[in-house]
């Protein structure tokens, strides 16, 4: 079964290695995963993207196709406008609402979930550049992804000094994606 | 044991170099390739090697060139921008048979172009990068474990023919993360190729009195044999000359150097070939969009199969020909304008209007849909 990922922000928010841990999980349980950034020549504030295709079957081509793609998350207006077409109708789009601002016809086409990724991040769990890793969680719940995989890939891809506070971000954007969940589906 | 390895197309050709034997680089960064300075810079310490980052491209390529003058295998790294700049020291590699690697992570242009985003735009620029007359060996990956594998090819033609050799990834390529299967290293370092070394009387050394169709034979300097190393056409020792007959032979053994042992260089792959009533012509990451189209359209009863040259030049051309005048139906797809059509047309003696082609130049893949859509309109 093919899942196809979007994560968009602007550069300079590291939503790269979410995306790469979620490639390198499912290559560890034995099946493929590969993710490629799409991102522009301005250092900082260039919409970005990071598609991530994974599937039980090889993957050829890297880049998510879009109308097919399954989730998108999305930490900036201006990338979430840019690349939001590309979502399937009724796919899931998790956006920060401080900076995301979908319109109500936004709100009709796709399963819509505000999350507050970069304040759980520079607030809860105290440093800003864990966001990456608060999409991670917030994407593999939301895509039902093993939690247990990701987790332990997540661990061991991060800087050592860094796995702890990771680990925090990690089960605070879990457990914000899961209470979101049973929010909107009551 | 093949390795498994999860890993961008960008640090599998530095991984390559270091498997390869590769103990120098010298180079500048560049988006999108700098990756494998990153990785060439991390991994070279360990294994003996040095590492430097010099002031400019220029410096870059002139510092490799100085290390494989002294017999050590070498590399520098840039994209089509860089090129532009080391064009005069290709030259020197070309004329003096300084062996090198030059990975070129291709990004579009003239001039800075589109820094990040994926092209095809430098395939002209591999086969002619300098003035002057020379064969090119240019090797062109069509995946990530080919990132490796054409890597570690590119360090043994350099050697075997002492010649620069040029590996052209693309931004796709280079960044994207997936999962790879390596050879061996055994295997690896049993197939590893090293230059030839003279061993007679250093008094009778002639590094390039060699039969027409060899190359030099340079010893590493500092041990005991002279010679002269110059950009100016030159005699058997080295040292410059004007003669008509040694100019001559110096400039037709650059060319038969290659050109003799293409079986050696050629490298292509054909994918569903067989039966096909259609035939694309791809190569590099287009060729993975491809044969995502072409198992999709497959499952539709279209029957399409792929043509892939990996070594871009000398081109497979008895291969090329052989299949164009095979099939009436030729979709011919690159990111560029069709730098390598015109490579397939004068091969196949076929004109232009005989193919289709999917030519994009905007910095945006080409993607499955697009080949799906070409295709169709071919059936």
């Amino acid at each position: 079964m093919r899942k196809q990922l979007r994560f968009t922000g602007v550069g300079g928010q590291g939503v790269l290695l979410a995306g790469e841990i979620l490639a390198r999980a499912y290559v560890r349980a034995g099946k493929y995963g590969v993710q490629v950034g799409t991102y522009t020549s301005q250092v900082r504030g260039g919409p970005t993207k990071v598609d991530i295709i994974l599937d039980d079957e090889p993957i050829l081509y890297p880049y998510a196709v879009d109308g097919e793609i399954d989730f998108m998350l999305s930490v900036a207006d201006k990338s979430y406008q840019l690349f939001k077409e590309g979502v399937k109708e009724g796919g899931i789009i998790v956006y920060e609402p401080n900076l995301v601002y979908p319109s109500d016809d936004d709100k009709a086409r796709w399963k819509m979930f505000p999350i507050e990724v970069i304040t759980i991040a520079k607030e809860k769990v105290g440093n800003v550049i864990t966001q990456s890793v608060v999409a991670l969680a917030i994407a593999t719940r939301m895509n039902n992804l093993d939690k247990e995989l990701v987790y332990e890939t997540m661990i061991n891809t991060v800087p050592p000094k860094a796995v702890e506070v990771n680990k925090k971000a990690f089960e605070l954007g879990y457990q914000e994606a899961d209470e979101v969940l049973a929010k909107y589906s009551s | 044991m093949p390795r498994e390895v999860v890993s961008t197309g960008n640090q599998l050709a530095a991984k390559a170099a270091i498997d390869a034997g590769c103990k120098f680089f010298g180079g500048y960064p560049i988006t999108p390739s700098s990756e494998i300075a990153h990785e060439m810079s991390r991994l070279l310490p360990k294994v003996g090697g040095v590492f430097i980052q010099m002031e400019d491209e220029i410096a870059g390529i002139s510092v490799a060139l100085g290390a494989s003058m002294s017999g050590v295998k070498s590399m520098t790294n840039t994209s089509g921008p860089g090129i532009s700049l080391k064009a005069e020291q290709i030259g020197l590699a070309f004329m003096a048979e300084t062996p090198l690697v030059i990975t070129n992570v291709m990004r579009g242009g003239p001039s800075t172009g589109l820094p990040t985003r994926p092209a095809q735009q430098d395939i002209l620029q591999a086969q002619a990068p300098t003035h002057g007359d020379y064969q090119s060996i240019t090797l062109c990956p069509g995946s990530l474990d080919e990132c490796y594998t054409e890597t570690v090819r590119a360090f043994n033609l350099a050697e075997r023919f002492m010649t620069p050799v040029f590996v052209l990834l693309d931004e796709t390529l280079g960044h994207m993360v997936g999962k790879a299967v390596l050879p061996d290293i055994e295997e690896v370092e049993a197939n590893i190729v090293n230059r030839r070394v003279y061993e007679g009387d250093p008094a009778t050394y002639e590094p390039y009195n060699v039969p027409q169709d060899e190359p030099a034979i340079l010893n590493p300097f500092f041990k005991g044999y002279r010679y002269h190393i110059t950009g100016l056409h030159h005699g058997p020792t080295g040292f410059p000359t004007e003669d008509a007959k040694l100019s001559q032979e110096l400039i037709d053994r650059l060319f038969n150097k290659i050109l003799a042992h293409k079986d050696e260089i050629e490298s292509y792959e054909e994918f569903m070939l067989d039966d096909a009533d259609i035939m694309v012509i791809a190569y590099g990451s287009v060729s993975l969009a491809a044969k995502e189209a072409i198992r999709q359209l497959r499952e539709e009863g279209i029957k399409v199969g792929l043509f892939r040259p990996i070594t871009l030049w000398p081109s497979p051309e008895e291969k090329i020909d052989e299949l164009c005048n095979k099939f009436d139906k030729i979709l011919v797809a690159e990111m560029n304008k069709g730098q390598y059509f015109k490579e397939i047309q004068r091969a196949s003696g076929k004109k232009a209007n005989d193919f289709e082609t999917l030519f994009k130049a905007n910095g945006r893949p080409i993607s499955p849909a697009e080949f799906k859509a070409k295709i169709k309109e071919m059936v």
